[in-house]
């Protein structure tokens, strides 16, 4: 608690400190800068591993080469949870870097909305970037109102991985492609104890287990979190419900008591570390991200597995091979002192093949463009390219919908499916009207003009 | 002859010899001044004027009135929709079941504990630092801990509870299972009674050894002496403890926030399972940082801080009634 007062404190502090004075604030880009001048930017990013650090800034290292006369100030922030806000703080304060780079889509709202950020459709357009380099689905992540003030730098993409060795013994040939299949593959792949607790779960279909939130299930569904108004519908869309119930009938499978709390117990703090349960064969199937490719590798796991894009509802087999994605982006704080120069290495960073490719054989993410998607420097397992084509998916998209107020929102669901699961809602119903409710309250008390 | 000052020059005399007085204490003070005015003073004026903005922290505050106040307590409409914080009722009782269960607790445990404490006679200062240092631990050190020691399969406690007869594989589930997720953060709040217990031994070695011989020799048993004695004239650490127990209660926050993060798997998700550990702080922490909710955020912080003043004020005018002051009749 003492924590969060200091936090709210400082917060205030600093409120009082840089006021709301008059901060220089850049317009638009006129014609592109010809100006060799040097010129010195500040770039802000969370990256915090040293090899992480390392790897962008080898990767950088290219843009000085092309623009010999801007020099960089690569600054890496020591909490990347707490970078977003920070950044705020400082464009508030008017020390903004010139360049951000950011883990959090969540925040892209809040840029766009506020105007932190500035909008790059025009020097998009001056420069005549193609948008089609990108995916379709970097559009959900990275423009908020109609302002496009953000360029994706790098991807996630989630899908199913399985277990090969567990497939071939349970005598199941291919992944499955519907959730009807997914069920019946669970059933088929679990191993209970003599008392019927849980040996190797087939899979979990829990929400906060690793990566899988209830959105990525009822997405199988096409289900949508908010109607065309704005209005939260997850007791309107069918798709909700019947991702819920798919959910609860394979969790009542299981039994509660031994997929919660035994199972999930048991492993879930697991998820980022060599004793990862689908690396060690504890689940054969798991909702999960592109990184896990490099992490198995990392951790020496000698778990025999494929990637496939997640199932869909049996009823909507359109949507085989869409799913969540969205990664790092980049972008120009409102404050920045050189606009112009500060354009030339976003374009870069989200452009240009060799550095994306660079970065992408060292961090394991999924390159953002179709250049260096194809590149044939890309060393990546053959299992990775399952994130690429789920990246380039015109149905995929960023999870849940980027909203001016964070992603905090979303957090009425997440309860809400603890207590379905538990079997603590008697009408499921009545129950996703009350989410509705509570989104529609959450987003609104957050609302500034 | 010295010269007769009229009264109004030994005025200003009096006033520049006052200034010159206070201006060394105010400069001396300055450090504390200036920072009591910009970290605790201005930000709680500017808190205030917040908790009737919608804020996000990025955009000017947008005045509201007492939109938010209303919000909180499902009175009013916004943008014409009646609205209400979702979870604000559950976050006070979930802190009301901590303050009523935590506190009496602590003051039992670690009463009884410091009892215990003044029996050796070897070995006393060993025992006293033992119970003393759980209280030592960072309180996020000692909650990331503790979930791993009560995980429903693999922590110590449930596998020593699973080998008693009957109970087999039926243990709680504590941070998984809501019954039992809040009685897991007492049993994490008694191990850390360390300082209680030090002011507890203190105040039970200064009661007069004379009493208890005057009451010993009219006869008085053990439970005559503790109830008689003992007990009366350690009201006022009683009393210390319980006021401060109170005041943590209302900001519980740290535990909460770490054992709702590891137990649920993910740190975006407060208050799990099922929102059971979805406390006041909790719930102010969600509404600042995750939903950019700054001016609600704030008017949430100014009922806390109107509450718990109101509750030490009720307990300080119980006080009088049996809290007993050393010095007899004084």
């Amino acid at each position: 608690m003492k924590r969060l007062l200091l936090c709210l404190v400082l917060i205030a502090a600093l409120a009082l400190i840089t006021g709301c004075g008059a901060k220089k604030t850049s317009t638009g880009p006129g014609p592109a800068s010809t100006s060799h001048t040097p010129v010195t930017l500040t770039v802000w990013h969370p990256w915090t591993v040293p090899s992480e650090k390392n790897g962008f800034a080898n990767a950088v290292a290219g843009f000085h080469a092309q623009y010999p006369w801007i020099t960089l100030k690569i600054v890496s922030f020591p909490d990347s949870a707490t970078f977003d806000q920070s950044l705020i703080q400082a464009i508030n304060g008017g020390h903004a870097p010139d360049v951000a780079i950011s883990f959090g889509p969540d925040y892209v709202g809040q840029y766009a909305h506020d105007g932190l950020w500035l909008d790059l459709k025009p020097f998009l357009a001056r420069d005549k970037v193609p948008a089609d380099q990108f995916a379709p689905a970097a559009l959900t992540y990275c423009q908020y109102e109609g302002k496009e003030v953000a360029l994706p730098v790098l991807t996630d993409a989630y899908g199913l991985y399985y277990n090969k060795a567990m497939f071939a013994k349970a005598g199941i040939s291919g992944p499955p492609k519907t959730m009807s299949e997914l069920t019946a593959d669970a059933e088929k792949l679990t191993v209970r104890n003599a008392d019927g607790s849980i040996k190797i779960a087939g899979f979990v279909p829990i929400d906060t287990w690793e990566e899988l939130d209830t959105t990525d299930l009822a997405r199988a569904w096409g289900g949508t979190y908010f109607d065309t108004q704005g209005k939260p519908q997850l007791a309107t869309d069918p798709a909700w419900a019947s991702a819920l119930q798919w959910q609860k009938q394979l969790v009542d499978w299981y039994g509660y008591d031994n997929i919660y709390k035994k199972f999930f117990s048991t492993y879930t703090s697991s998820e980022f570390s060599a004793n990862n349960a689908f690396e060690t064969g504890k689940v054969a199937m798991v909702f999960d991200g592109e990184w896990r490719t490099r992490m198995i590798a990392n951790d020496g796991s000698k778990v025999n597995y494929g990637t496939a894009p997640f199932p869909v509802a049996d009823d909507h087999p359109e949507l085989y091979g869409a799913g969540r994605v969205g990664g790092t982006i980049t972008g120009i704080p409102k404050t920045s002192q050189h606009p112009d120069q500060a354009w030339f290495l976003v374009k870069y960073m989200a452009t240009d093949t060799n550095f994306l490719v660079q970065l992408a054989n060292n961090l394991g993410n999924v390159p953002t463009t179709k250049a260096s998607a194809t590149s044939p420097e890309l060393s990546m397992p053959p299992q990775f390219q399952t994130f690429i084509d789920i990246w380039n998916n015109p149905k995929s998209s960023y999870a849940p919908p980027i909203e001016a107020q964070g992603s905090g929102y979303a957090n009425a669901l997440t309860t809400f499916d603890q207590k379905w699961l538990a079997g603590k809602v008697p009408d499921l119903q009545a129950g996703l009207q009350q989410v509705d409710k509570n989104v529609a309250s959450t987003l609104s008390v957050s609302q500034v003009p | 002859m010295i010269p007769r000052r009229s009264p109004a020059e030994r005025r200003r005399a009096r006033r520049r010899s006052a200034l010159r007085k206070y201006g060394v204490v105010l400069l001396l003070l300055a450090p504390w001044i200036i920072g009591f005015v910009v970290f605790t003073a201005g930000p709680m004026v500017v808190s205030f004027l917040w908790s009737f903005t919608h804020y996000d922290m990025a955009s000017p505050p947008h005045w509201v009135g007492l939109d938010n106040y209303r919000f909180m307590f499902g009175l009013g409409k916004i943008n014409g929709q009646r609205m209400s914080d979702p979870n604000y009722w559950l976050s006070v009782k979930n802190t009301l079941f901590i303050i009523s269960f935590g506190v009496p607790l602590r003051v039992v445990f670690s009463m009884l504990t410091a009892m215990l404490l003044t029996r050796p006679k070897r070995g006393v200062n060993t025992y006293r630092t033992l119970f003393f240092m759980p209280s030592m631990a960072p309180k996020v050190a000692a909650a990331l801990v503790f979930v791993y020691l009560l995980n429903p399969t693999t922590g110590p406690i449930n596998q020593l509870l699973n080998l008693i007869p009957g109970v087999h594989g039926n243990a709680p589930a504590w941070f998984y299972d809501p019954p039992y997720a809040k009685p897991a953060l007492l049993i994490l709040g008694l191990w850390g009674i360390g300082d209680a217990i030090v002011i507890y031994l203190a105040g039970l070695l200064s009661v007069p050894r004379e009493l208890y011989e005057a009451i010993s020799i009219e006869g008085a048993g053990a439970w005559q002496r503790f109830r008689n004695v003992t007990l009366p004239m350690i009201t006022p650490v009683i009393f210390f403890t319980i006021v401060m127990g109170v005041i943590d209660g209302f900001q519980y926050f740290d535990q909460a926030f770490i054992a709702g993060n590891v137990s649920s798997g993910q740190t975006s998700i407060l208050g799990s399972p099922q929102n059971s550990l979805l406390f006041y702080g909790v719930n102010l922490y969600q509404w600042a940082f995750r939903n950019f909710a700054m001016g609600y955020a704030s008017a949430l912080a100014w009922v806390l801080f109107a509450a718990t003043m109101a509750v030490t004020a009720v307990l300080l005018l119980t006080s009088k009634r049996w809290v007993h002051y050393g010095g007899g009749n004084q």
